[in-house]
């Protein structure tokens, strides 16, 4: 045993301690696994507490446990939980074959009993340890049954506050999902679900800095968004990105509202409406790449930027350019509102010598932008027909920068073998 | 000059696998059989399995097993899983003891979780990842019942998780994600269908990885990690990019995140070690011939 105690710990009296703390106190926002001598010191209530006070305290919505007792209260609560689970699954056996959410309720009280100690336990077990899938199983098999609303909230309660300490949890996010899923299915309130959730992955995504899963559930939420909240999201996220422009999840998320708006104009019949709408989403991605550039120039050498602006290059060249040497029409013609192939080229290339300006700079940021910014030319001379990149060479021939996007790309084997960079002159 | 302290590195997997009681190691019970597998491989790769008492080892992944669908948990008494499933069956070839297993049983609860659109889910309770595809072909590509599932299906699925950038996500439009893209890869290259990639595309995102370090990192903007010397580095040698990363560099930064007295490798250097990193790192470390 661990060398902390000489006394006996009772798990089981701590464990049924804790879960009566979960039950008087709904609203739990906030928890914490403190150090005893930590608390020592917490702010004590005058009433007398249910509760070893050396163990837990709660106040305010708060919870604190002792991190010496964590392993008697986990023991007692795999043993308290893998009972009930083992007669749960021995119910079910019974009953039906294999289990469907089509099957009749339990009727009995004591089925009732049974599942109330199932979400008493998983509770109390999942606030201990949120990454233990067979508790979050149980608590879908109970929940499967009744599918009321307020139960349905209660579990993306409890995932909020796990969320709060754990922010990547996978199995948390995931059940998040599939409790979102039948709330979707049953009841119409899946706006003010996005909305809501939109908060929550922000507020985590302030503490949790690049949450792979945070970020992914925001993404998985898109196709729930309806036209305006789409937009609605790509306005609020702005200011956010501002202050984490080294977050390439938020970016991420971005692309994927963008991506969406252009997925639905492309997929419409061209009426009036539609080209109002097309019209609209070529100016936001003028806008974002403007924005895209203005940070690009204000944090210097910022890797997430200049990915954001690969996409948005890339997609702008394929939907909202026309290619006048070839008279060829990538997209449609939004009645005049195109640009060239050309004139958007002669830009990114005003921002590489621009990026490129460097040369008697030893600062290392400065260097780095010079890389993206020579990584990022090369990956828009992909995007573009052959027959621009004797256009693109001469260029750089022109503007002289040619020999320090090659000393910048001589270790890079990916870039060397790029076109942009070879000998213009033996092609003549 | 630095090396692979492989000694070291066994005798910190076999202290590992001795039950530990503290809070830490309780609340990773719940995939000691994925730890299991991290361990058991490593001691492989350095030729070491046989410190393990085989039957032992072989009896307790069969008490994961679910007689009932045919799924392995990821300890005793706990929940079917394909992460488990796969873990158990790679287990069992380690070993060379596939026979213990009803083959056609295992097969069928792992085929039996592809869902229309060809994607896999991870249990019964529904969740879609590009991982679970990966670890179901796996698994049928080692028991040779790939005949199970629709494999047209399950790699166009995969292929609709491919991104702009070349790389692929958990599932369609998830950022990319090295790891993700291992399984993808991996998957597409098990079945036949490495045609569907952009090598020169992903290989461009995954040589973006190499931080200044030497290390490799999972995503744009992250620190280096050990393990993604694996997801990475594999992911590279599948496409035929692996040259388009400094493998020195790299095999510097793996004997850097190595606990040369206790043994065990870390995330990254002067971190605590792990089970999983120390794998991660060994494997790594194996491609680079260390």
């Amino acid at each position: 045993m661990g060398g902390s105690s000489c006394f006996h710990v009772d798990g089981m009296m701590l464990l049924k301690q804790l879960e009566v703390i979960l039950e008087r106190d709904t609203l739990i926002n906030e928890i914490g696994f403190v150090h005893p001598s930590q608390l020592a010191t917490l702010d004590r209530s005058p009433d007398a507490t249910h509760y070893d006070e050396t163990a837990f305290w709660n106040k305010d919505h708060k919870l604190a446990i002792s991190t010496e007792i964590l392993q008697h209260l986990y023991r007692a609560v795999m043993q308290e939980y893998m009972n009930v689970k083992k007669r749960l699954e021995g119910l079910i056996k019974q009953s039906i074959g294999k289990y469907s959410s089509d099957s009749p309720t339990f009727g009995s009280d004591s089925d009732h009993l049974l599942e109330s100690e199932i979400l008493k336990h998983t509770m109390a077990l999942l606030i201990l340890n949120s990454d233990f899938g067979s508790a979050w199983n149980s608590r879908k098999m109970v929940i499967v049954r009744k599918a009321q609303l307020s139960l349905l909230m209660d579990e993306l309660h409890l995932c909020t506050l796990i969320l709060s300490y754990s922010p990547k949890s996978q199995c948390t996010w995931s059940h998040r999902r599939w409790v979102i899923e039948i709330i979707g299915e049953k009841f119409q309130i899946m706006h003010e679900i996005v909305g809501q959730d939109s908060e929550l992955v922000k507020q985590i995504a302030e503490k949790s800095k690049m949450n792979y899963r945070a970020w992914s559930h925001l993404c998985w939420l898109i196709p729930y968004m309806k036209g305006t909240q789409v937009i609605d999201e790509l306005n609020k996220s702005k200011k956010w990105s501002e202050l984490h422009i080294a977050d390439n999840c938020c970016f991420h998320f971005r692309r994927r509202l963008l991506f969406k708006m252009l997925e639905d104009i492309s997929a419409r019949e061209d009426d009036e409406s539609c080209i109002n709408q097309k019209i609209e989403v070529y100016f936001l991605w003028k806008e974002e790449l403007e924005w895209n550039e203005s940070l690009i120039s204000r944090y210097i050498g910022r890797e997430a930027l200049w990915l954001h602006r690969r996409f948005l290059s890339q997609c702008y060249i394929n939907y909202f350019t026309i290619d006048h040497e070839t008279c060829n029409s990538n997209g449609e013609d939004f009645h005049g509102i195109h640009s060239t192939l050309d004139d958007f080229l002669d830009k990114e290339l005003e921002l590489l010598l621009h990026s490129l300006d460097v040369t008697d700079n030893e600062f290392e940021d400065t260097q780095v932008q010079a890389q993206h910014a020579t990584s990022y030319i090369i990956w828009i001379s992909k995007q573009v027909p052959p027959h621009k990149h004797e256009k693109l060479q001469s260029r750089l021939q022109e503007m002289d920068l040619k020999p320090i996007m090659i000393k910048l790309c001589a270790d890079k084997p990916h870039l060397c073998v790029s076109p942009l960079l070879q000998d213009y002159n033996s092609n003549v | 000059m630095e090396k692979l302290e492989g000694e070291k590195h066994v005798k910190y997997i076999l202290s590992v696998e001795k039950r530990k009681d503290d809070f830490e190691s309780l609340v990773m019970d719940h995939l000691r059989i994925n730890g299991a597998y991290w361990g058991l491989t490593t001691l492989d790769l350095l030729h070491k399995l046989d410190c393990v008492d085989q039957e032992e080892a072989v009896s307790w992944v069969m008490q994961c097993y679910h007689e009932d669908c045919g799924g392995f948990g990821g300890n005793v008494g706990h929940d079917p899983h394909l992460l488990y499933t796969l873990s158990a069956v790679q287990i069992l070839v380690l070993f060379d003891k596939l026979d213990v297993l009803d083959v056609e049983k295992v097969s069928n609860y792992v085929s039996g979780l592809q869902n229309e659109d060809g994607s896999f889910s991870g249990d019964m309770w529904g969740e879609i990842d590009t991982r679970f595809s990966y670890c179901a072909i796996c698994c049928l590509s080692i028991l040779h019942r790939m005949d199970k599932i629709n494999v047209e299906k399950a790699v166009n699925y995969i292929v609709s998780c491919k991104n702009l950038d070349g790389g692929f996500g958990c599932t369609p439009g998830g950022e990319s994600h090295a790891g993700q893209i291992f399984c993808c890869i991996g998957a597409l290259a098990i079945t036949g269908s490495l045609h569907h990639v952009d090598k020169d595309l992903l290989g461009w995102w995954l040589c973006e990885r190499q931080c200044k370090d030497g290390g490799l990192n999972g995503r744009p903007e992250k620190f280096a990690d050990v393990c993604y010397s694996w997801w990475v580095l594999s992911s590279l040698i599948i496409i035929d990019r692996a040259h388009w990363i400094d493998k020195s560099k790299l095999i510097n930064f793996i004997l850097n995140c190595q606990d040369k007295e206790k043994g065990g490798i870390s995330d990254r250097p002067d971190n605590a070690v792990d089970v999983f990193h120390t794998y991660f790192g060994v494997a790594g470390a194996n491609y680079l011939s260390v």
